[in-house]
């Protein structure tokens, strides 16, 4: 477990000494919500409809920018290199790099949240308290595989694209979910498909974190 | 009767492929307990690759490698060994005492606290220690580095170019360092292309040419002058059979 905290308050450090990541991410957030908030004037229902693909990208997009910047640092001066060289088990390494970067979205997710219910005039309800696990789930699809997935792209040139190339797949099933329940939250409408894909979540969870832990050792190795 | 020393890096026929490209070719030689031994030969001759299998940070293709009698990328030893490359291992935007408490923790350290603020005064840089690591100058961070290898008390170095991108300060420095702990009976396995330096703080040498050794010998009694002649002579050949 102290090689997992050590990871988690050493990102965090350099998080708030630099806020390099949650500048850039709530920059893009804001915008997100702003453009598409003077783009469609359309009636509240049909905004219902739309505004839950709109949080997601905002989710995700500011997502993307904190996992690239959270690799980056581990590249700059050959860090994941000497993480990999250390005794520590590659696996809890991943779970380090794995909780720090859920933690920091999950946050930055919660702090734009209110601005999204500002923005697009959403009611509140005891329903709308489904927004959390959903985004929990989500966010932990998303940066399970991002994590790993960071940690190849890392020994390319072209990290970013690379990133994307490889993430967007693969995140898909995570995504389409996760606007659907939060859709379905939103409306206020809990319909019988929402228990079933909330399941479908949790397991998609559980399976890529786990594939993600066991191959990180060979995805650091050279 | 000559004591026989326990041999700390046993490499045998070690060869590496990436796909067409060979890196190692039959690579064999052994290193002492308490020997700095160091390994010349240009860019491209298998340097860094060799020293990534030491490390366990990359496998053979074929041939057996141990250290400290076991497979390396078994991790069972990783406490033993150290890295030092031209890189710095360390984070910019931590300060210096913050790196040596997060690499203290992976390394399971003993006592960190105190084992910190021991090695931050061993290299000189105790009052530096509350300063992000980005505003020190290169010369600081190889030393800060230094301090980062040597807080677990490894047994064995792995040096991969280190001086490179020193000033003559700074390296002289990092020779004064590397001294002190030939001093302490460390094993240290240096890699460079300069002659000078390696010569100097080597007890034993290797030569690898066309990802091959074409020299193995005592670094005792041997000068500069001597050396680099049969460098490049053995370079000159290499390239002749081409």
């Amino acid at each position: 477990m102290s090689v997992i905290w050590a990871i988690i308050r050493k990102d965090f450090q350099m998080e708030f000494r630099t806020k390099d990541s949650v500048t850039a991410m709530w920059i893009f957030s804001l915008l997100i919500f702003v453009i598409f908030n003077f783009t469609f004037e359309v009636s509240r229902l049909l905004m219902l409809q739309i505004s839950p693909g709109l949080l997601w990208v905002a989710f995700i997009f500011s997502g993307m920018l904190g996992l690239n910047r959270s690799f980056q640092v581990e590249k700059e001066n050959g860090n994941l290199r000497s993480l990999a060289l250390t005794p520590a088990d590659p696996g809890l390494i991943y779970f380090g790099k794995f909780f720090s970067t859920t933690l920091f979205t999950l946050i930055f997710e919660a702090l734009i949240f209110p601005l999204f219910i500002i923005f697009y005039d959403i009611h509140l309800s005891l329903l709308t308290l489904w927004i959390i696990p959903i985004a929990i789930l989500g966010t932990i699809g998303f940066t399970s595989l991002g994590t790993i997935l960071s940690a190849v792209a890392i020994h390319t040139k072209q990290q970013q694209i690379l990133l994307s190339l490889l993430l967007w797949p693969m995140i898909t099933p995570i995504i389409i979910w996760s606007v659907k329940t939060t859709g379905d939250v939103l409306a206020g409408d809990l319909s019988t498909a929402f228990q079933p894909v909330i399941i479908r979540m949790i397991v998609f969870d559980v399976i890529f974190t786990t594939i993600s832990y066991l191959l990180f050792e060979y995805v650091v190795q050279e | 009767m000559i004591e026989q020393v326990p041999a700390v890096i046993t490499a045998e026929k070690l060869r590496k492929e990436f796909g067409r490209v060979v890196a190692l070719r039959g690579v064999s030689f052994q290193v002492p307990a308490s020997t700095f031994f160091t390994i010349f030969g240009r860019n491209g001759a298998g340097k860094s690759t060799l020293l990534s299998i030491i490390s366990g940070m990359a496998a053979a293709s074929s041939g057996v490698i141990r250290v400290f009698g076991e497979d390396p990328a078994a991790r069972t030893q990783r406490h033993r060994l150290s890295v030092i490359s031209h890189e710095s291992f360390l984070y910019d935007n931590l300060t210096a005492l913050e790196n040596l408490e997060f690499y203290g923790k992976l390394y399971s350290v003993q006592d960190l606290k105190e084992r910190t603020h021991h090695v931050l005064r061993q290299v000189g840089l105790h009052h530096r220690r509350f300063d992000l690591v980005r505003t020190f100058s290169r010369g600081m961070l190889q030393r800060l580095t230094i301090a980062r290898a040597i807080l677990h008390n490894p047994d064995l170095f792995l040096l991969d170019e280190p001086f490179t991108g020193l000033d003559q300060h700074a390296t002289e420095m990092l020779i004064g360092l590397l001294e002190t702990l030939k001093a302490q009976g460390k094993t240290i396995l240096l890699t460079t292309h300069d002659l000078h330096i390696g010569l100097r703080l080597s007890d034993q040498y290797m030569i690898l040419e066309r990802q091959q050794v074409v020299e193995t010998g005592s670094a005792s009694g041997l000068t500069e002058d001597a050396l680099r002649e049969k460098y490049f002579s053995l370079i000159s050949s290499g390239e002749a059979g081409q």
